[in-house]
This record gives C-alpha cells, sequence and structure tokens, in this order.
C-alpha cells in the first residue's frame, strides 16, 4: 500500500461519511454510500497500486544518475546514487513510492545544482546536463500521465455536469 | 446600510491563530445566514430581513452567496455576500485586494459590482466578507459544449480585450489598489512579487516532489523581463471570471489576485488553453495574432513575444502552484474535500507543459 493511495482511500471514505451520507434522506441511496464505504474499506486492505510504473520511473531515474556521473565527470557536484536502487527482492509499492519520491528530490537538487555556482565551471556541460535531466524528468511525467483519469475541471469546480453554463451574480 | 465597515486588523499580515482551520473547517451556509442577518441588522440599527439567500458557487476559494435585503422601511436590495473560508485554497484570506479593485474601478469603464461593506476581520459572519450590489449575467463557461455560438463568443472575447486594456491604462497611483504596493517587501522587483508568493506555496513540503517545479520556479526568478509599464493586473483574468448578459460584459469578478505588475501577465493567463476548451485561441475563436493586435490598438501598450511566453510559462507555473495547493490542503492541512485530492492528479500534465513552455522562451 503507498502512503498517497492509502490517503486517497482513507479521503474518500470520510468525504462520503462526513459530507455526503448526512445530505442523503433516501435509505436506499444511503445504503448505496454505505455500500461504497465497505467497497473502498476493501479496496484499501486488497490493493496494490501501481508497482509497474513506480518501477519504470526509478529506472529512468537511475538512468538520469548514471549519466549525471557520466556528463559530469571532473566537475564538483552532489552525491549522486550509483547501480540499480530496486533490490531484486521486489520491494512492495509503498517502499517503491519512498524509493520514487526520494530520487525525486535527489533529481531536483541536481536540476539545481546545473542553475547554480557549482555548475559555473563549465556552463556548456551543465546546460547539457540540465537537458538530459528535464528531458528525463519529462519521460517520467509520461507516465503518470498515462494513468491518469481525464481532466473534470467544470465538474469540479461547479458540481454539475459540464456542457451547461452556471448562472451567478 | 453603512457603506463601509474599516478593518481593526493588520489586513495584510495575514496571521491566523493556531488550529483556527480546524475550528471551523466548513462554512454552513444556515450559519452564514443566521451571522449575515444579524450583522446587517446590526449595522443598520434596525430589523433587516433576508428574503433570500442562496449559495451561488460550490468554489475552492471565496464563498459567493446571493441575497435579498429587507430593511424596515420595505426597501429590497439585491445583493451579492463573498466570504473566504478558513478552509479555502489559499486560506488565511485577505479581503483587501477585491475591495481596493472595487473602489478603483467604481468611476472606471471596467465594469465590477459596486462594493457596499466588508470587513477584514470578519465581523459577525466569522470570516473575512464583503457585500456588493448584484449584478445581472451568466458566467460564461470555459469549457467546450457551452452551447455558445462562434459568434456570439467571438462578440464577447472582443469586449474581454477591449475591458483589459482598459484595465492596463488605468492611472493607478492614486487608486486605493496602490496600497497593495505596502505588501512587497523591500527589495524586491514589483513584477516578480507574485512569483515569490507562488514559491513560498510551492516550497511546502508534500508527499511527492516535482523536481521541475522547483527549479522552474528559480528560472522565472531569474528571467523575468522588465515591464513595458506596471499597470493594474487583474491575476485571474479569463474566460468564466465574468458576467455576461445578451452578450456584453456586465461585470469581471473574482479579483483576490489583482496586484500591480506586468501587463503581459494577464494575457499570459488569458491564453492558456485550459481557460479556452483546450484551443490556443481565446475563447476557442480568436487567434493569437488578432488578440495582439487588439489589444495593443486598445491599449497602447507595445507587447513583447518574449514576454508574452514568458507570461504564458508563468500562468503554468501558476497553475501547478494551485493544485500544489490543493495537495497540501488535503495531505497536510487535512481537508476532507475530495476535489482538493482530485486536482493532484492533473500536475503531471500541468509540469510537463510548464517544461515546454519555458523551452519556447529559451
Amino acid at each position: 500500500m503507498s502512503q498517497s493511495f492509502d490517503l486517497l482511500i482513507d479521503g474518500m471514505i470520510e468525504s462520503i461519511r462526513s459530507r455526503i451520507l448526512p445530505q442523503l434522506g433516501d435509505d436506499f441511496v444511503r445504503g448505496q454510500a454505505y455500500g461504497i464505504i465497505f467497497a473502498l474499506s476493501g479496496l484499501k486492505l486488497s490493493a496494490d497500486w501501481a508497482i509497474a510504473p513506480l518501477r519504470s520511473q526509478i529506472v529512468l531515474q537511475d538512468r538520469a544518475f548514471a549519466e549525471f556521473a557520466r556528463l559530469g565527470a571532473g566537475l564538483d557536484y552532489p552525491d549522486v546514487p550509483s547501480g540499480p536502487r530496486i533490490l531484486p527482492d521486489a520491494p512492495e509499492s509503498a517502499d517503491l513510492e519512498r524509493l520514487r519520491n526520494d530520487g525525486d528530490r535527489k533529481l531536483g537538487e541536481l536540476l539545481m545544482w546545473t542553475s547554480g555556482a557549482g555548475a559555473a565551471a563549465d556552463p556548456d556541460r551543465a546546460k547539457m546536463i540540465q537537458a538530459m535531466l528535464r528531458q528525463i524528468i519529462c519521460d517520467q511525467l509520461k507516465i503518470d500521465i498515462s494513468i491518469m483519469a481525464k481532466p473534470m475541471f467544470h465538474e469540479l469546480a461547479t458540481g454539475e455536469e459540464s456542457g451547461s453554463a452556471q448562472s451567478r451574480g | 446600510m453603512k457603506a463601509n465597515v474599516a478593518p481593526s486588523l493588520d489586513p495584510l499580515s495575514g496571521t491566523q491563530s493556531p488550529g483556527a482551520k480546524t475550528a471551523e473547517l466548513a462554512i454552513a451556509d444556515a450559519t452564514v445566514h443566521h451571522r449575515l442577518r444579524q450583522y446587517l441588522c446590526d449595522e443598520a440599527g434596525s430589523a433587516v430581513e433576508l428574503e433570500t439567500f442562496e449559495r451561488r458557487s460550490p468554489g475552492f476559494s471565496w464563498i459567493t452567496y446571493s441575497f435579498t435585503a429587507r430593511d424596515q422601511s420595505g426597501q429590497r436590495r439585491k445583493l451579492i455576500l463573498r466570504v473566504g473560508p478558513t478552509n479555502g485554497l489559499f486560506a488565511p484570506y485577505s479581503v483587501l485586494p477585491q475591495v481596493y479593485a472595487l473602489q478603483s474601478m467604481e468611476n472606471s469603464r471596467v465594469p465590477v459590482p459596486r462594493l457596499v461593506c466588508y470587513s477584514q476581520q470578519g465581523a459577525n459572519v466569522g470570516f473575512p466578507f464583503f457585500i456588493s450590489e448584484h449584478v445581472a449575467g451568466d458566467v460564461a463557461a470555459p469549457w467546450l459544449g457551452s452551447g455558445a455560438t462562434e459568434e456570439h463568443r467571438r462578440g464577447i472575447v472582443m469586449q474581454f480585450l477591449d475591458i483589459l486594456a482598459e484595465l492596463h491604462t488605468i492611472d493607478w497611483q492614486h487608486l486605493p489598489l496602490r496600497e497593495l504596493l505596502a505588501k512587497i517587501p523591500s527589495g524586491e522587483r514589483t513584477e516578480r512579487a507574485s512569483l515569490t508568493a507562488w514559491r513560498a506555496l510551492v516550497s511546502r513540503p508534500l508527499i511527492r516532489y516535482y523536481p521541475l517545479l522547483d527549479w522552474a520556479g528559480l528560472w522565472l526568478h531569474e528571467n523575468c523581463p522588465t515591464p513595458p509599464r506596471m499597470t493594474i493586473v487583474h491575476g485571474d483574468y479569463r474566460v468564466g471570471n465574468f458576467l455576461e448578459e445578451n452578450g456584453n460584459i456586465t461585470a469581471i469578478l473574482d479579483w483576490e489576485l489583482t496586484h500591480i505588475g506586468d501587463p503581459h501577465e494577464d494575457l499570459g493567463w488569458a491564453l492558456v488553453p485550459t481557460f479556452n476548451g483546450g484551443s490556443r485561441k481565446l475563447y476557442g475563436v480568436m487567434e493569437r495574432s488578432e488578440v495582439i493586435d487588439r489589444y495593443q490598438n486598445k491599449s497602447g501598450i507595445t507587447l513583447s513575444p518574449r514576454s508574452l511566453a514568458y507570461y504564458e510559462a508563468f500562468a503554468l507555473y501558476q497553475m501547478a502552484a494551485i493544485q500544489i495547493c490543493g495537495i497540501h490542503a488535503f495531505e497536510v492541512a487535512g481537508f476532507d474535500d475530495m476535489r482538493m485530492a482530485a486536482m493532484s492528479t492533473q500536475m503531471a500534465s500541468i509540469v510537463r507543459a510548464l517544461d515546454k513552455a519555458i523551452e519556447a522562451v529559451a
């Protein structure tokens, strides 16, 4: 179970309990809401979230670290993880998520280094490293995008099905 | 009813007692109704009845109510109440930017609702609030499928640009909005102050860290262009933030992010495809070149392609920052509004678009 998945499920259950159920007067509809809470609680216990995308993202990060070390050889740069960080004993998604998030923080540190004083010794190389890091981070974002639902800005902002203007004023 | 209620707290400090968010997480409409009526009675010094009272937006930020007040003499006024809830996206809130904006625009050609009264400390209502006169009209939906014809949207978009040109040519130096400059730390470039504020919000620790976002904030800071002139910036000028009736824009709304800055900022924000049905054309009907020509002709301000590109990148950074605020509200502040959690799902696509936009400037 990943931390963010856990939070989402808990948030959904709490939202139904505290925000939706008190507004429901119909017993059948209330039964439906309790059914959803039950199903979500079961999902929370049984689901393991997004192992494959997390693995792919960590592999990309490892590639970025290796490239960084190669391109930055001889420069004074921050510590970079070396070698594959995923151990063969297949950690759970919570471990993978932590690893991915730690990797993102390290990528952020390295990216900031390319714009800072440390990179001034060789601006051309720093620029090349920066482009590489941005590209790999964008590749990582593509994985996130591929597993996300279509935006619902209108529905979230107005509480209405899309396709109608809301009167206000 | 008195014209104004002077705030007694420092309106710009943004201070809030610890635990205030958890003390009153959600605004209950019945409570607001009761407190508003009490407030109006106190201000009038006699009985005031609320004949109608309706929440108009389930917004992420300021909450809007429309109501009809009837005083002892039987006189009715249709009014709008906006309150800044303790659990809004950008809480704690100051009512003053909106107040200054409505006061500053009152005698201009920028249509706004007339301010009736306000209170930063919340008076009886319990939250920062202001009351304005009701303006007839509907909010134009920036999403596809609103049913508005192309001709209709074109007519609206021309007014939209003409009003923006009016806004950017107002001499603000002697208007209430100049007070906002006092909030900017000394040594900070005025046009960069809003970026600095967004960067502070983005820097708050969350479970997921987006490396490009931190770097983009630094890049925007270092590459902020010099404005052609310092103007009033609406801060959220887009389709969806005005009222229209019979093809006419009747009021520009939602001034909570207004500030003094670079006029390119409003154009960059208005052109974000999210606010234009996914189109790169303004409101899906006007090409960028035409937008630029019309704006320049009406305002007399020469736009810089690089500055416009910069502020399109800035707009995406601001969108990402707003999402971060939603995630923070859900993950850290413990708000049980699932819309906040849902916002986080769009981060990846916004950050990727931001990277492309920065590339386009550089």
